[in-house]
């Protein structure tokens, strides 16, 4: 069978059973937009507002279904503008192939028009690229590209291709069946032991669980080794949903913004057991007095993670579901009773919540509160970056994997529109409400056009305080209340705004408001925007200063 | 970097020649703030793959993490530290010095003690080649310097496990 490469791509993508993808056409990919065309009764595409859009949609496609997310951009501005996109997805290894146009191979390294060095630039933000230059080699080199994508730690890989390449015939042949993907041996048995041996040896263990968990689909086999071990666990911003957070034994999450109960617990546990986690500067604070009083198990699919930001003491390295599965094998039944005890007495004793400036006044608590028994605790929530993202983790009560679409790593202000885009075609049967400030919500608020040209029913949650938030609490605590160009209150009007993009809109200005404009935006099947007001001075707390211990979170400031 | 727990070790990375595979090792390097002391590419006997022996400044951490962090790239498909005394470890020199009537004796002289090649001998210059470790070309170059050294070339180190 002779196809286009624009046609072999199709098929490949078909072959992975990709049905969406996302993305913007331009001239470098006419062929692929033609073939697009063809096979639209089998592959969707969405076409956002910006390929930034596309590339975080394609994310928040991935991370909630755990498929692998697909996005496609033009040669040059296409192709950069899905950089950020990129990073965020390779900070937080989330399976994604990205799909560039380029020039003509004749025209490559000329300087033309709209050419870029694409797998150049994205090369430190990949965990692969390729340009093809022969359409004979198309169809091994996207095969490829989606292996490495998906198996071991993911991440995103780029394929760039000349436009000519995407034009030229090639004799196609169709793969009967998928490989099946290569797992991980288990470690030997001896190491496995090694780990069963610090584990019942422990008196006071307490379990700390991170993206892998999820990326590993390890979640059930966490529940019982937690239960078997009978240790407290915290998660960490990547892990919300990872543990069911209304289980009695999850403290909440640990790091910069954690809870005191997992600070209280990290204090003064015996064993320390990390699965599926790298040990970030926002979860360690400070590195160095990171685990000085406490032995580290670490559980992790990455070996470079093992001593890297700090020392471990035994690293048994392997899918984290399979490596959980095989110690519940192995782990006699302990039995912590005082140690469970004090551990979940700190966490009654010190709830995370916030006080209301007077009667009226809107706290993010509260809205989590309502949004939470609203949608009994069953919606996804993609979030922005900055004070509301940490109120999202710490107020909803996440109880499912994949229900926390959030950018820990990059740290993307703009990520969550696109996000929830990508969420909600994957997840058409889910609410997908989108958390933001003010200031991430400008950063890509045209995608609100998106989701009104195919009527895509996602909420646009806006906290609104008129400022840059987290960084304005960071100005409070550490530069003497100098507001530097953190005050943003260019006089936006959200009601008009969304009204213009065809998106219907709801204010909360007081606290009467919250549960009637969050009732009918989730009864409407729509896209819908709320402005919700709240003071420009709620902090984000407890909060670990900078160069302080994990251990010693503030509470007021 | 004069950590006293500073050490040189030796890489040797085994890379299928994909285009920008050096790019990739260098921008590794470059982004994790790893130090290349020095790096030597070449084809192996299977022209599908290149050696590359990379000298990295660091200590054990460091060099692990070098290690493990190189092992994740694609296009790499075996990465070994080297220990120094369980290789061979060689650099080349070509040096070009400047050759009077007075200096060529004593400039052959310096060559016949090291076995150091004579490649050019022009007019005004001398173009001598050594093969050797990092210890012995330092201390051929050091004798040749009252000479007045026009030119150094010096690869980096090539190193094969015994």
């Amino acid at each position: 069978m002779k196809l286009t490469g624009a046609q072999i791509i199709m098929e490949c993508l078909l072959e992975q059973k990709v049905d969406t993808v996302f993305g913007y056409p331009g001239g470098a990919v006419l062929n692929i937009y033609d073939a697009l065309y063809e096979y639209r009764d089998r592959i969707r595409h969405i076409e956002t507002a910006h390929e930034q859009g596309a590339a975080h949609a394609a994310d928040g496609y991935a991370r909630s279904s755990g498929k692998t997310g697909v996005c496609i951009a033009t040669s040059g501005p296409g192709a950069t503008n899905l950089v950020t996109g990129i990073a965020t997805a390779y900070m937080d290894s989330v399976p994604m192939v990205a799909i560039t146009g380029n020039v003509n191979l004749g025209l490559l390294g000329l300087d033309s028009f709209q050419e870029v060095d694409i797998t150049g630039i994205t090369m430190p933000v990949t965990k692969h690229n390729f340009i093809v230059k022969h359409v004979e080699k198309l169809a091994d080199t996207l095969r490829q590209a989606f292996a490495i994508a998906g198996s071991g730690r993911p991440g995103p890989v780029l394929v760039d291709i000349p436009k000519d390449v995407t034009a030229q015939l090639c004799e196609f042949s169709p793969l009967e069946k998928l490989p099946a993907r290569a797992e991980l041996p288990l470690p030997a048995e001896e190491k496995l032991e090694r780990a069963v041996k610090m584990l019942s040896e422990s008196r006071r263990p307490f379990v700390y669980a991170g993206g892998g968990v999820i990326a590993s689909g390890a979640s059930a086999e966490l529940k019982r080794f937690a239960e078997k071990l009978d240790a407290p666990v915290s998660c960490s911003l990547m892990c919300q949903g990872g543990f069911d957070q209304a289980d009695p034994r999850y403290l909440g999450m640990l790091g910069m913004h954690g809870s005191l109960a997992s600070a209280a617990a990290l204090k003064s546990c015996d064993l320390f057991v990390a699965v599926g986690t790298r040990f970030s500067d926002r979860v360690t604070c400070n590195a160095e007095k990171f685990g000085r009083n406490f032995p580290i198990l670490q559980i992790d699919i990455d070996p470079a993670e093992f001593n890297k930001n700090v020392t471990v003491d035994f690293g048994l390295r392997g899918d984290a579901r399979r490596i959980l599965h095989a110690l519940n094998q192995r782990m006699e039944g302990g039995g912590h009773r005082e140690w469970m005890e004090r551990a979940l007495s700190s966490k009654k004793r010190d709830p995370v919540s916030q006080q209301p400036e007077n009667e009226e006044a809107v706290t993010p608590h509260e809205v989590f509160g309502v949004l939470n028994r609203l949608t009994r605790s069953r919606a996804i929530l993609s979030t922005e970056v900055g004070q509301h993202q940490m109120w999202a983790a710490q107020f909803y009560t996440f109880k499912k994997p994949r229900t926390f679409i959030s950018s820990g790593g990059l740290g993307t202000m703009g990520f969550g529109l696109g996000a929830a885009i990508g969420a909600k075609m994957a997840n058409p049967g889910k609410k997908v409400i989108n958390i933001a400030g003010d200031g991430s919500f400008h950063m890509n608020c045209a995608e609100l056009a998106t989701l009104s040209r195919y009527c895509i029913p996602v909420i646009e949650l806006v906290f609104n305080n008129s400022t840059l938030g987290m960084v304005r609490q960071w100005q409070k605590l550490f530069y003497s209340g100098r507001f530097s160009e953190t005050d943003i209150d260019g006089g936006t009007d959200y009601t008009m705004l969304a009204g213009a993009f065809g998106v219907q809109a709801f204010t909360i200005s007081e606290k009467s408001e919250i549960e009637p404009v969050l009732k009918k935006a989730l009864g409407l099947n729509r896209p819908v925007l709320i402005n919700c007001l709240i003071g420009k001075d709620v902090n984000v707390l407890p909060m670990v200063p900078a160069g302080a211990s994990v251990e010693d979170p503030i509470l007021e400031m | 970097m004069n950590d006293q727990n500073e050490k040189e070790y030796i890489l040797s990375v085994l890379a299928r020649n994909s285009p920008g595979v050096l790019l990739r090792i260098a921008g590794l390097f470059s982004r994790r703030c790893y130090n290349i002391l020095s790096i030597v590419a070449a084809q192996t006997e299977n022209t599908a793959f290149s050696r590359i022996l990379i000298v990295v400044a660091g200590d054990d951490r460091i060099a692990r993490q070098v290690e493990k962090q190189l092992e994740k790239l694609v296009d790499i498909e075996e990465v070994s530290i080297l220990k120094k005394d369980k290789a061979v470890v060689r650099e080349h020199l070509l040096i070009k010095v400047e050759r009077t009537v007075q200096n060529s004796e004593k400039l052959i002289g310096i060559a016949g003690v090291f076995h150091a090649g004579i490649l050019d001998v022009s007019d005004n210059t001398m173009i001598l080649e050594l093969t050797g470790d990092a210890d012995t070309i330092n201390s051929f170059i050091k004798l040749c310097e009252p000479y007045h050294i026009i030119e150094i070339l010096r690869t980096g180190s090539m190193a094969m496990g015994k």
